[in-house]
């Protein structure tokens, strides 16, 4: 793929990913074929910061969970009140990770 | 999420699940109005999961009616805990992923816009139901 596009793609998303994954993310999109940049662009990337808004004021009742995708892991929040609060105050920590990972992982599938 | 976090997240959430239970009946013995629950601590009022633990307790007595009226979602729980354990080993024994397999077409069911959107109203009435009866 053009080298301008991937700078473009990368100057734009890079806040969704992991540092640790840019240059791999811009090693396989230089292999990858040009017909694929439709639907890496329109990859449903969510933003970190977002859903630690949300995981802050509805945590405890897994909405941000929910939001990422992990909709497992949303249910079982919202069952056990945010793991009685416990697990919603280790998710303020964590989403921001989380969502990264799921935004590659998404990602991944295009690659 | 991969096979094998998964098992250990459940087997770690199951660990805690019944602990909290067991403690939970024991403290009862001594009638402690005692709650860790930091939502209902904060805010005074219940969340939609309030009561599960109450009724979870009340369902080991036998008391199923109660155990509704208190909450219905205490059902849903009892049924996972119980069921889990056993397909959980049955998995880690046999060496296959029955249960991971499940729990990504549950998730993938749970996606569907009208699903959501019911389960939704569901949990909110729910809600609605557990402030009303101030639990």
């Amino acid at each position: 793929m053009d080298s301008q596009k991937i700078d473009m793609f990368l100057m734009m998303n890079a806040k969704y990913f992991h540092t640790k994954h840019l240059n791999y993310i811009r090693e396989r999109l230089t292999i990858a074929d040009d017909s694929k940049w439709a639907m890496i662009q329109s990859a449903d990337l969510k933003d970190p910061t977002t859903s630690l808004i949300v995981s802050i004021f509805a945590g405890s009742l897994g909405i941000d969970r929910f939001i990422i995708g992990d909709v497992g892991l949303g249910v079982g929040k919202l069952l056990t009140c945010g793991g009685l609060g416990i697990w919603t105050i280790v998710d303020w920590f964590l989403i921001s990770d989380a969502t990264k990972a799921k935004n590659m992982e998404k990602l991944q599938m295009f690659l | 999420m991969k096979r094998n976090r998964l098992y250990f997240v459940l087997f770690l959430a199951l660990l805690a699940g019944y602990s909290y239970v067991l403690l939970e009946i024991n403290m009862r013995v001594l009638h402690h109005s005692f709650t860790p629950c930091i939502f209902k601590n904060m805010t005074g009022i219940a969340c939609p999961s309030c009561g599960v633990t109450r009724s979870i307790v009340l369902l080991t007595s036998g008391n199923l009616t109660s155990a509704v009226l208190m909450n219905p979602l205490g059902l849903i729980v009892a049924a996972a805990m119980l069921i889990i354990p056993f397909w959980l080993l049955y998995d880690v024994a046999f060496k296959k992923d029955t249960l991971y397999f499940a729990y990504k077409r549950t998730e993938q069911a749970l996606r569907i816009k009208w699903v959501a959107i019911s389960l939704t109203i569901v949990v909110l009435m729910n809600w609605t139901w557990n402030i009303y009866k101030g639990l």
